[in-house]
C-alpha cells in the first residue's frame, strides 16, 4: 500500500497540533467578536436555530407551575383576591390624582413651550433564557426585531428598571441587567434630586459611583433615574441604597445599593420603545 | 479496555449530545443555574474518552460557540475551554479507562476545573474581571454527573465491565 517515502502511520496530526490549530481558530474568533463584532451573524444564526427549542424546553417548567398552582388552596385565593381589591382601590385614587398632574403638566408645558415627552409604545415581553452571569449578566426576552426592539431600549418590571436591550435578533433579544459589571445607569436621589451615576457590581448590586464625601445620602434613599442621558425616561425606580460607607484613600463615599426589580424573579417585563427623540432646534 | 466501542453509534452519540443541549436550554434560574453542571462538556469529554475517532476538537468547537451563545458571552471563550479540555482527556486517555467510575471522576475533576479556569481567564481579559468565584461551582456538580454517568455506564453493560474496570 504504502509507495516508497511515504510515511506510513501518520494518518493525522497528533492531539497537540490539533490543539493548537483549534486554539488559533478559537483565539481569532474572541477577536473577530470582542474587537470588530464580526460575529453577530453567527449569533443570529444560532439565535434563530435555537428560539423555538427554547420555547419548547419551557414547557416543563409551565406545566409544573400548573401543577403547584392546582394545589394551591381556596382560602389563600380569596385572601389574594381582597388583597388585590384594596389595592386597586388605593390605586384608583393614585390614577385619579396622577390624571390631575398630567393635565396641569401639559397645561405648563405649553404655557413654557417645552417640548412635549415623546409618545411611548410598550412591547410586553417574557423571560426566554437566562445564562451564566459569570461575566456580564444577561437574560434572553422571547421578544426581538420583529415586535419593534432596538438595541438600547429601556426594560423594566413592575417594580423597576430591569436593565437595557444589548443584543436584538428576529424573533428574540438579550437584555443587559442594571447588576451587571460595566453597566452604567443615570440616576438621581430621589429625597435631594442629587445626580449621580450608578454601575452594576455584579451579583445583583450596584454602586452608586463619584459621590462626594460630603454628599447627603443614607442608607434606605431610593434612586431613580435621572433622564439626562435620552436612553431612559426620568423617574424610573431603579435601586434603593442598602448601605454608604467612607474610606479613607478615597474622596468619595462608597454607596453601595440593591436593584429595586426582580431580576432574578421576574418573568415578565416591558420595554419601553421611545420614537426617537428629535433634537431639539 | 473501551466500555463503547460497540455500541457507540452515531445514533446514540447524536442523540446524547443533543439531549446534554436540550437539558441546558431549560429556562433554570437562581440556585439551580448557579449548580448546574456543563452538561455538553460532559457529554463532549465522554465521547471523546470513548469515541476518540468520531468526536473530538472539531465537535467540542462547535458545541463550545453554542455554549458561548447560550450565556451571551464572547464567541470562542467556551469553545477554547472545551478543546482545552479535549486535549486533556486524550492525553490522559489510556490512563482514564483503567479507573472505576469513582476514581475516574476524581481524575476528572482537575481537568473540569482547568476547563472552567481557561473560561475565567478568556472572559477575563477579553470583557470583565469575573464576578465571584461561583463559576467554579459547576465544577463540582460536572464532577458529581460524571461519577453518576460512569456508574450507569457500568451497570448497564452488566458484570462484565465490571471485571475488567
Amino acid at each position: 500500500m504504502a509507495m516508497p517515502g511515504q510515511l506510513m502511520f501518520a494518518r493525522r496530526l497528533g492531539p497537540t497540533a490539533r490543539l493548537l490549530i483549534w486554539l488559533l481558530v478559537g483565539v481569532s474568533c474572541v477577536v473577530a467578536d470582542v474587537r470588530y463584532h464580526a460575529l453577530d451573524g453567527l449569533r443570529s444564526g444560532f439565535s434563530l436555530l435555537l428560539q423555538p427549542v427554547r420555547e419548547a424546553m419551557r414547557a416543563p417548567t409551565d406545566i409544573a407551575a400548573e401543577l403547584g398552582g392546582f394545589f394551591i388552596r381556596h382560602r389563600l385565593l380569596q385572601k389574594e383576591r381582597d388583597a388585590l381589591l384594596i389595592e386597586r382601590a388605593q390605586l384608583l385614587t393614585g390614577v385619579n390624582a396622577a390624571q390631575e398632574l398630567a393635565r396641569e403638566n401639559t397645561e405648563l408645558r405649553t404655557l413654557l413651550q417645552l417640548q412635549s415627552r415623546p409618545g411611548q409604545q410598550l412591547v410586553h415581553a417574557a423571560l426566554l433564557y437566562q445564562g451564566h452571569d459569570w461575566f456580564a449578566q444577561r437574560i434572553t426576552l422571547d421578544q426581538g426585531g420583529s415586535a419593534g426592539l432596538r438595541s438600547g431600549l429601556p426594560v423594566v418590571d413592575a417594580s423597576g428598571l430591569v436593565g437595557q436591550v444589548s443584543r436584538v435578533y428576529p424573533g428574540s433579544s438579550e437584555v443587559t441587567l442594571v447588576s451587571s459589571p460595566k453597566q452604567l445607569t443615570p440616576v438621581m436621589v430621589e429625597r435631594t434630586g442629587q445626580r449621580g451615576l450608578a454601575a452594576g457590581s455584579g451579583q445583583g448590586r450596584m454602586e452608586l459611583r463619584y459621590m462626594p464625601a460630603q454628599t447627603d445620602i443614607r442608607a434606605g434613599d431610593r434612586l431613580l433615574t435621572s433622564g439626562i442621558d435620552r436612553v431612559y425616561p426620568a423617574g424610573i425606580p431603579v435601586a434603593r441604597v442598602s448601605r454608604v460607607s467612607r474610606s479613607q484613600s478615597s474622596p468619595y463615599l462608597r454607596v453601595e445599593s440593591l436593584p429595586l426589580a426582580g431580576l432574578e424573579r421576574s418573568r415578565a417585563v416591558l420595554v419601553l420603545v421611545a420614537e426617537p427623540q428629535a433634537t431639539a432646534p | 479496555m473501551n466500555v463503547a466501542t460497540e455500541t457507540g453509534s452515531w445514533r446514540r452519540i447524536l442523540g446524547t449530545l443533543i439531549l446534554a443541549v436540550l437539558l441546558e436550554q431549560l429556562p433554570w434560574s437562581g440556585w439551580a443555574l448557579a449548580l448546574r453542571p456543563d452538561f455538553v462538556l460532559v457529554g463532549v469529554l465522554f465521547w471523546t474518552l470513548h469515541q476518540p475517532a468520531r468526536i473530538s476538537f472539531g465537535a467540542a468547537f462547535v458545541l463550545g460557540l453554542l455554549t458561548d451563545f447560550q450565556d451571551g458571552a464572547v464567541f470562542g471563550q467556551h469553545a477554547i475551554a472545551y478543546v482545552v479540555g479535549v486535549y486533556l482527556v486524550l492525553f490522559f486517555r489510556m490512563r482514564l479507562l483503567q479507573f472505576d467510575p469513582f476514581r475516574q471522576a476524581a481524575q476528572l475533576f482537575p481537568v473540569f476545573l482547568a476547563v472552567q479556569l481557561a473560561v475565567l481567564l478568556i472572559g477575563w481579559l477579553a470583557v470583565n474581571p469575573p464576578a465571584g468565584l461561583a463559576m467554579l461551582v459547576p465544577v463540582l456538580s460536572s464532577t458529581v454527573l460524571w461519577y453518576l454517568i460512569a456508574l450507569f455506564v457500568r451497570l448497564w453493560h452488566g458484570k462484565g465491565m465490571q471485571d475488567r474496570a
